[in-house]
Formats: C-alpha cells, structure tokens, sequence
C-alpha cells in the first residue's frame, strides 16, 4: 500500500523479487477510498475506524457501511510525502508535537478539512482524501491515542465515537483459569450495546445472517494469511516484508470486499508454494541474512530496502502487530457476537501461554522470541520511533532477550513512521554493513551453542 | 504630571542570551537614547557597564533616575533593579510604542524565538521556542561558520536567489549536514543561504500560525536586522512585515516604558521616595564593590 | 532520649524528602508494604488486609541512567523514571508492588518489574478497561476480584466484608480531610502555599490511612491558628495534568506574582473528590475508580449511546467538575502542564483550553520531562503569563 498502485514494469530488475499476487490485494484498499468517497456523495453515512482487530470491523461490514482507516491513509500520507503541511496544520491548532504522527496527521487533515476548506477534501489530500465521518470508531488495543484522538477530534467534526473495548494483561493474570470466559462475557456484553449504537444511529437493523457470513469469510482470510507467513519460514524466504505490508489491509481490517479478497489470499499461497518448490527467494539476490523486522516500517523511505535485499538481505517477517494469529477454532460457537470477541480477543491473548512457559511476563518479548526462533532470524531490525510510544516502548526488552535467549544480535535504528527527517538511510546503510559481521559471529555463536541456525 | 514626575527619568535594561541592551525614557515617555553592548559571561558586571554607557550617552545622572526595570534572560543578575519583567512583556510594550496598532510581534533572538499577541498595546497571548536552536539566531551562525562567511553579509548575498535550496532537517546539526552536501553539489552560495532564511523562518512561523497571526506584523531581535531574513519571513507568512529602525532595544525600550509607569504607580501611593533611596545605594555599593 | 517527634507540616516535609523513611520503620515492626503506582490500584484492599499501601513515584532530580536497558527514550520520562529507580534497587523496601493499565505505557511497568527488575516478590496487574460503560464496571469488579485473591496470599488473610467497610470509612474520612485541606487555600491569600499543600499530599501517599488522617488533622488546625500568612498575590491559578509529585513546579508558579490555589492532578484533587460509596463492596469500588474519578484516560461521552457529538456540550460533560474548581476557588488562569509522550492528556490540551476560552479563563500550556532541570526554562513563560493576567 505504499508505492504506486501500478505494478512494476521491470520487475526482474528489482532487487525484490515481488510477488504478483500481492498487486491485486494492495489495490482492495484503494477501492475502499474510492467507495467511501462515492457513499459520501451519495449521502450514505461513512465511518472512519481504528484497527480494532476485527470486533468493530465486522459489524460494521454487516451493515453494509463503508469505512477508511485514518492510520492506513496516514501512511498513504507519508509514502506519497504529503504529510508535512498536515502535521504543521495539528500543531498550528494547538495539538502538542511530541504525540503519534498517525494522529497528528489525522487531526491536521480535520483541521484543513474543517476549518479552512470549509468541510470539503484538501485539494493536497492523497488518493482522493478521506470522506467526511458520520461515526468514529475508536479502539483501545495496543495504544490509548487511537480513542483518544478520535476523542479529540470533536473539535471538528459532529459524528458520534464509539469506543471499542479490549482487556490488556500481563502474562501472570492473563493465564489465571477461567479468565478467557470472563473477558468473552464482557466483550459480548459491549459488543451488543455496539451494535445496538449503530442500529439506533443508522436506523436500521444488524443483518445477523450477513454478520456470521463475514466472520466465516474472515476466519478463512487469517487461516490462509496464517498458513503463507508459515512459509516464510523455508529458506530462501519466499516472500518479503515489504509484500506482507502491501497485501496486509485485507486481512488486518478486511478492506475491500472480502470475498475477492479471500480468493486473492488464496491465489497469494499458491505463488508463494510455487515458490517455495522451485526455491525462488523474495530477493534477486543470494539470501545471505534472514531479518526480522520491527514493528512499524519507515512508510516513507521503503526504497531502502530494496538498498538491503542488494546486499543479500532478506526480511522473512515483520510487525507482529500487523499479523493475525492462526485464528481459533470456533465451529461449535454459535453466538456470532460471541464469535467475534473470541476471534477478536485471540489477537491479544494468543501468546499469554507461551510467555508463560518461558518465564517471561511482556508478550511482545515471547512473540518476537517464537518468531526469531521458527523464522531462523540471523538478525532483528529494530525501528523505534520517534511519535509511536506502543511500538517502541518494549523493543529494548526485545533486544535485550533476544540477545540473552537466543544470542539473535539486533540492529537499532531510530526513525519515524510519518517523519522523514528523522531518518537516515545513508547512515543506517553503512551500519548495516558492519553489522553483517555481528550477524556471522552470532550464527557461529549459535551453531556452538547447538541452536540450528 | 506634577514638577517632580516631569524631571524623573526611567531605564530599562535588558539582558539578552547574546547581548545586552538598555534605554531611557522621559516623564512623557519619549526615549532619550539607548546602548547595545555583547553579554558575556558576566551579567552582573554587564548590567553595571550598561548602565553607566546609557547614562553618559543620555547626559542623565543616577539621581534623576526614577525607576529601573530589567528583563531578559539575565533579568536577575541587575541588582539595582527596582523590578524585574519577562522580556515577552517587555518586547509586547516596546513594540506597540513603536507600532501602536500592532497585533502580533514576531522576535528573533540569539538563542530563541517568540511570538507575542498584542491588544491595545498589552500583551494577551505568545509562545517561545527555546528548546531548539532550529529557528534562532544560532542556526544563522551556525550557517555562516559553515559557509566561512560573516553574519552581516549573508543576507545581501541572499537576496541575490531566486531559487532557494530545501532544507529539510529539524535538526541543526543535520541541516549542517544538508549546507555541506549542497555545497559540495555546487549549488549557488545566494540558494543555499536563502534556503537557510526559509528554514528559520519555516519554524518560527510554524509557531506564529499556534497563535493565528493578525496583522500588522512586527518583527524583531538581532536577526531581524539582516534583509534576507525579512524578504523569508514576509514569503512564508505571506503577509508584510515592519521592522523597528532598531529592532534589538524593544525589550528595553519596553521595560523604560513599563518603569515609567511603575513609577507613577508609586508616585500616586506616595511611596516614590522610598523606592528612588534604595535604588541609590544599591547601585552605589555595587559599584564600588567591583571597582 | 529522642527528641520530641516532628508533627505537622514539618513531619510532611520530612516525610516529602524521605519518603520511605516511615514505611521502613513499619516493616522492621512486621509490616508488609505494598507499592502501587497510579491511582487506580484501589488501596482500601491493600489497607483492609492489613498492609501498608506505598505510592510510587519517580524521581525529578535522579537522572536517568540505567532505565536505557529496558526502555527507548521516547516513553513517558516518568515511566522511564520509576523503572530507573527499580532498577537501581531503590524499591527495596516493598513486599509487593501492584499497577494498573491507567495507560499502556504504564501498565508496562510491571511487566518490565517482573522481568527486569525483580525486586518485590508479590506483583499485580489490574487491567482497567477504556470506557465507563456499564458493562465495563463490572468488568472492572471483576478485575478487583482478581486482584483481591491474589493479595491475599500476600496479606495471609482473607478479606471479609467488615475489614473492607472499616478501610473504606477510614480512606473516605481521608478524602474528607483532603477536601477540607483544600479549603485552605480558598480564602485569599490562601492559608497554605501549594508547596506545602504538595508536600502534605505526597507524605499522605507515603503513610498508613490513620497516620495519614491524625497527620492532616494536626495540619488542618496548624495551618488555621498559623499567626504568619502568606502575602497577597495577584493571580489565582489551577494546575493541570498528569502526575506531579515535586514542588518544583510550584515554587516555580509562585515565585512569580501568583499563588496555586487548587489542582487538577493525581497528585492532588483527583483521588479526592468524590468518597467510596456504601455499601462498600467491589462494585462500588468498582464504580468509584472507573467512573467517579476524573482521569483523561478514560473515555467519556455526553450521554452513553449519543448519535451527535455536541462540541460544548462534549466538553462541559468532560471539564465541567474543573469548572467547578474555577469558581470555588476564585481562579483566573489555569496553567496546563504536561509530561511529554503523555498521549492521554495530550488529545486534551487544546480542547481543554477552548472549554476555558469560553469560561474566559486564560491558560497556558507546559511541558517538560520529568526532571527538575526541565523547570527552568518554563520560568519566564510562567512569569509572562501571569503578567498577562494582571
């Protein structure tokens, strides 16, 4: 979703190998721009949401209603660079500079919008901007900005927010017996008053039959996404990150239509098993290192790694917070409300269990272990930024675990999801060159200490 | 005004992060003279030499002085000061008494940057920058030193470009990176060092929009003394701007005219003498215990 | 022989420079010390097993050093701080230490205590849901519930209902001396400094309920037969914001021609205002925590299933107990601080600000990090705010 929506021409002379499957499901969100737009004109009510990891997602598809997702524009914003006059436009209106670029984005595009183009798109805005919201889903996983600046965003706009609910843990009360049905009672609990909201906002009923249809659609999207990351687990890795994060919106907040989408995942395993026995890498080079990214990517310099993939490196997984986990079995639930929080909660829960059984309490720490484990990472690029406290806050634990557990060496490199400026691609090239030889000690390391990669 | 008010004189001294300046007003409020001289690192001894230059220069003594307000970074290290006042005030009153309709006051200084809001000559609302030197005096310094030029030429260079050069960095030391590299790709020294006007100009004015700028415009400190950086200010705001013929003693010329007023506060609560006492011999024992 | 024990708001400004000093002497005697960091652990549970709750704060004048290991430099500095200080072994004396999910990054600080730090052997996370739905207060019940079991192996007892009523009567007669503290400082010139007023509230989060309920009434009478009175200033200010634990920032405020007469912060108002309602059971803990205190890191609306946002009408619900404080307490101008990265309050600043426009209550915006070498450069804007408001 982050370069031009064309596919490439020359493609065998680009240092990534890219899959064509993946064209086809980065276009689904730009459909859904376009679509929302199109609603907006019509006078059919329009949704901005925050990734809420499926609870809200699907409702609100059930209902038929289109939805855009300012984090996902706010990348559009940073890799087609157009971000800056949007920043400056949330401080100029009092916002403090040190919050989420996401949010500041978001809030300077209100503020155009609202204020100064008298509700109509920024002629500036990407893609065709995003259309006017009549309701604010705001969603409290993985970060407080996400209802709080839909919150903040009263300042400008009359719709409604609601606020998804989603509990957090650590991995001690996370794992206390009983506690799953405990936290579906309570998700079901506010799921109902959810759809009752949106029921009493757009005036019609919830299409329960279309509400279990999706959540099937979408179980088969996860379980298909889940068994193509799986093998990325082979070397030479198939697929590239850069790939995971064009094709991701479909699957990490079902954009576009779901059922194209489905097939398009499907066409996507078949070329990455393709690849797999013919051994094609996802790189046009020897695949001399197999990294791990994370958490979010520099949206605005992703050239930069076709920079690395000449150098023989090879991203072989990314942002766990992008990736749905193998999604739970859950034939015999009946309850579609019930369903979705227990898909839903999955997201959040998944890795409690294991954490537990390695003795360690922060769940990012285990997922980033189990991933450097069955994904053979000689190393970890780490990405902390500079206006995101949720993706940086844990990855000094990450590297010092991953360090201590697993003797994986991490190269860390300080950037900016929406600002540019922050980041240095010259410098962080000619790290990565030295850091080539920290990676082959490691491996050797690794090799004595009887780890197999 | 009575006869005595009418033969009193008020000063007003700023100590700035760079240089320090000071100025002298009549009972009617009208400036009598000013000096500007350089910090250093020792303000007290400065405010000393300040204060005896603005003398001598106004052929004012010490006794006609009525009243002494101080401000600046520096505002404390006045020991006969009767008072001391932020320079934001400070800029605000001497800018509306050089600009009577001003509405918004822009100031760049040596090591920081502010804007004031300004109502019936009273200031209402501002904001500063001093976390970062990005947007002061000190990036202009900082580019000189790089391009191996002086600060007073930079900017008739400057004004010969049509084509300013990008500067993207938030960051000082990256936008030094940035002159370098234009540099060293021969780009033409007028783009580079508009681009450097730009850059500040981006960054204060960023700040002035927080405020919603209302015109007229007044522009201030050292840094507005230098035409490359007006003609950037003026583009990037997209509105004009005036310039005080001295744009470094607002602050002073402010804090004389708050002294002023200070005074006949005190004059008409009968507390005058008290006040014009103390001020004496603190100055006096100052001044003999450096000496 | 010991000197006569220091009392009133001299024994609070000992305890405000030792904080640990009291709970050290307690736990030599046998008693167990329970740390809690935010306001949201609900410490009438910890009181009612018999335990000592401890807040934890960081610290403004220890720099940084070895928190570098488990946390990036663009997280809360006062998240940074306290991870700093466990680090450094500088909790040493706590049994146990409990947070709560008031934020994401500060819920982090028990993961990290149980990796990295590893200094209590009792720990728990109580996770606090978004919203103040009904559905989730009694989630939130049931997360008191939890939290009860568990610290119960630590106290060796069980809470029973009458344990639970007694703490809760003594923590609300605690409000209420709080509240009545507070009323110092309406007259004008207000009775006691907000230093003072600072330093009371962090020795209270450093004693026993009943230490801290016989410390407040000794100030309570101090402050009001005081012969000396604080000098008349021009301005009344609130503040407002996240957690401020050092006076700093108040001797700052009045250094310049203003006094603080009252606060909105989770040092000060915020724990205080409203009591624990009977019948003094988890619900009702429940519902005081959730809803009755005012934190900007719950979401609130209106009106619970609104279909139209009213600006106005959005912010009065939400500012309006400020409000309240704005007239009680004669202020005219509020001064907004804020920690950096702190993404609740953040979204608030300029909102909060317009709701003030429109009372036509000036008001700046401050931020800092955390440390006490961060306060000097908000001086002159301090000062040239309030020249404004003259």
């Amino acid at each position: 979703m982050s370069d031009s929506v064309a596919p490439a021409k020359t493609e065998q002379k680009r240092a990534i190998n890219r899959l064509k499957s993946m064209y086809p499901l980065r276009n689904l969100v730009a459909q859904d721009y376009i679509n929302t737009l199109q609603a907006s004109n019509e006078g059919k009510p329009t949704v901005w949401a925050m990734l809420n990891y499926w609870e809200g997602d699907l409702p609100l598809k059930a209902m038929g209603l289109n939805i855009v997702y300012p984090e996902n524009y706010s990348t559009l914003m940073a890799s087609s660079g157009t971000a800056e006059p949007f920043l400056d436009a949330s401080d100029s209106d009092g916002f403090p500079t040190h919050m989420c670029g996401y949010g500041r984005s978001t809030i300077g595009y209100s503020f155009r919008m609202m204020k100064q183009n008298d509700g109509k798109i920024p002629p500036e805005a990407p893609m065709g901007g995003m259309a006017k919201p009549t309701l604010l889903l705001g969603s409290g996983i993985i970060c407080d900005a996400r209802f709080k600046w839909f919150q903040a965003l009263s300042r400008y706009f009359d719709a409604p927010e609601w606020c998804l609910e989603m509990p957090m843990m650590g991995t001690f009360e996370g794992t206390e017996p009983d506690l799953e049905e405990y936290q579906v009672k309570f998700l079901v609990r506010e799921l109902r008053d959810f759809i009752a909201f949106l029921e009493k906002l757009l005036g019609k009923k919830m299409d329960w039959a279309k509400l279990e249809e999706l959540i099937e659609v979408g179980i088969k999207i996860h379980e298909t996404c889940w068994q193509i990351h799986e093998l990325r687990k082979v070397s030479p890795c198939p697929m590239h990150s850069t790939d995971f994060w064009s094709s991701m919106p479909p699957a990490l907040f079902f954009a576009g239509d779901m059922y194209e989408a489905l097939k398009c995942y499907q066409d996507m395993l078949t070329e990455v098993q393709e690849r797999v026995k013919n051994k094609v890498a996802a790189i046009n080079y020897p695949e001399k290192y197999r990294i791990v990214f994370a958490e979010l990517p520099p949206w605005h310099s992703l050239k930069f790694f076709d920079n690395l993939a000449e150098m023989g490196w090879n991203f072989v997984y990314e942002s766990y917070g992008y990736h749905n986990p193998r999604p739970p079995d859950l034939s015999k639930v009946s309850d579609p409300v019930e369903k979705l929080a227990r898909l839903s909660r999955n997201f959040v829960f998944n890795v409690h269990p294991y954490a537990k059984a390695d003795g360690i309490e922060n769940p990012i720490v285990e997922t980033y272990l189990r991933i450097a484990k069955g994904w053979k990472a000689d190393g970890l690029f780490l990405h902390p930024l500079i206006s995101c406290r949720a993706a940086s806050a844990g990855l000094r634990s990450v590297q010092d675990q991953l360090q201590k557990r697993l003797d994986v060496p991490t190269l860390w490199v300080e950037g900016d999801i929406i600002d540019k400026r922050v980041f240095n691609p010259q410098e962080t090239l000619a790290r990565a060159e030295a850091f080539e030889q920290t990676m082959e000690h490691y491996r050797k390391v690794r090799k004595s200490r009887g780890l197999d990669w | 005004m009575d006869i005595i008010a009418s033969k009193l004189f008020f000063t007003g001294i700023d100590i700035g992060s760079t240089m320090s300046k000071a100025a002298v007003v009549d009972a009617e409020g009208v400036m009598l003279g000013y000096v500007i001289g350089p910090t250093g690192a020792e303000h007290r001894r400065r405010a000393n030499m300040v204060m005896e230059d603005v003398l001598a220069k106004c052929g004012v003594s010490l006794d006609e002085i009525a009243y002494i307000i101080s401000t600046g970074y520096g505002r404390v290290n006045v020991p006969f000061a009767d008072k001391q006042v932020t320079e934001l005030t400070c800029h605000a009153r001497g800018v509306a008494a050089l600009f009577p309709d001003v509405r918004t006051a822009i100031d760049i200084g040596g090591q920081d940057a502010k804007v004031l809001k300004i109502k019936n000559g009273k200031l209402v609302d501002f904001l500063t920058n001093d976390k970062c030197a990005a947007g002061t005096g000190r990036f202009l310094e900082v580019a000189a030193e790089t391009l191996g030029l002086e600060l007073n030429e930079m900017g008739r260079i400057s004004l010969q470009s049509d084509t300013p050069v990008k500067i993207n960095s938030l960051c000082t030391i990256f936008a030094q990176q940035e002159i370098i590299a234009s540099l060293s790709e021969g780009k033409p020294l007028p783009d580079i060092l508009a681009g450097v006007y730009i850059a500040i100009a981006t960054r204060v004015v960023k700040l002035a929009r927080q405020l919603k700028v209302e015109p007229p415009v007044v522009f201030t400190g050292g840094v507005a003394k230098n035409g490359g950086m007006v003609k950037a200010i003026e583009a990037v705001l997209g509105m004009p701007v005036s310039v005080p013929p001295e744009p470094l003693i607002t602050g002073c010329l402010g804090a004389a005219i708050l002294a002023r007023d200070e005074a006949f506060k005190l004059i008409n609560r009968g507390e005058y003498k008290l006040q014009k006492k103390q001020l004496s011999e603190a100055y006096i024992e100052f001044t003999e215990k450096t000496r | 022989m010991a000197i006569a024990t220091n009392k009133g708001l001299s024994l609070a400004r000992e305890i405000y420079a030792d904080r640990s000093k009291r709970v050290r002497e307690l736990r030599r005697d046998g008693k167990k010390i329970v740390g809690y960091i935010c306001l949201y652990p609900p410490v009438e549970i910890i009181t009612a097993l018999g335990l000592v709750p401890f807040r934890i704060f960081g610290d403004m004048s220890e720099p940084i050093t070895a928190a570098d290991r488990v946390s990036t430099t663009m997280v809360c500095p006062f998240v940074r701080s306290i991870l700093d200080l466990g680090l450094k072994g500088k909790f040493d004396f706590l049994d146990g230490v409990v947070g709560a999910h008031t934020c994401d990054i500060g819920a982090g600080i028990i993961l990290q205590w149980r990796d990295a730090i590893k200094d209590a052997p009792f720990t728990h996370l109580l996770d606090v849901p978004h919203t103040d739905h009904a559905p989730a207060v009694d989630y939130f019940e049931g997360q008191i519930n939890s939290f009860k079991r568990h610290i119960e192996e630590l106290a060796g007892e069980k809470l029973t209902d009458d344990k639970l009523k007694k703490a809760c009567e003594m923590h609300n007669e605690q409000r209420k001396l709080v509240r009545q503290l507070y009323d110092l400082r309406k007259p004008d010139p207000p009775l006691l400094s907000s230093a003072e007023n600072l330093e009371v509230m962090v020795a209270l989060s450093s004693l026993p309920v009943e230490e801290g309920n016989s410390l407040l009434e000794d100030i309570i009478q101090e402050v009001t037969e005081r012969k000396v009175k604080p000098s008349p200033k021009k301005v009344r200010l609130l503040v407002w914001g996240p957690v401020f634990d050092n006076t700093a920032l108040y001797d700052l405020i009045e250094s310049a021609d203003a006094h603080v007469v009252v606060d909105d912060t989770c040092v000060g108002t915020r724990a205080f205002w409203a009591d624990v309602k009977p019948p003094y059971n988890l619900h009702a803990l429940a519902q005081h925590y959730l809803v009755d205190i005012k934190c900007p890191r719950t979401y609130r609306q209106a009106e619970p299933f609104e279909t139209r946002r009213d600006y106005d009408k959005d912010l009065d619900s939400r500012f309006n107990y400020i409000k309240k404080a704005i007239v009680d307490w004669g202020v005219n101008g509020v001064v907004l601080q804020s920690v950096k990265y702190c993404d609740t309050h953040g979204y608030e600043v300029p909102n909060l600000r317009h709701y003030l426009d429109t009372l036509g209550i000036p008001s700046i915006y401050i931020e800092h990090d955390y440390s006490e070498r961060s306060m000097a450069p908000i001086k002159t804007r301090v000062e040239a705010f309030v020249e404004t408001l003259g």
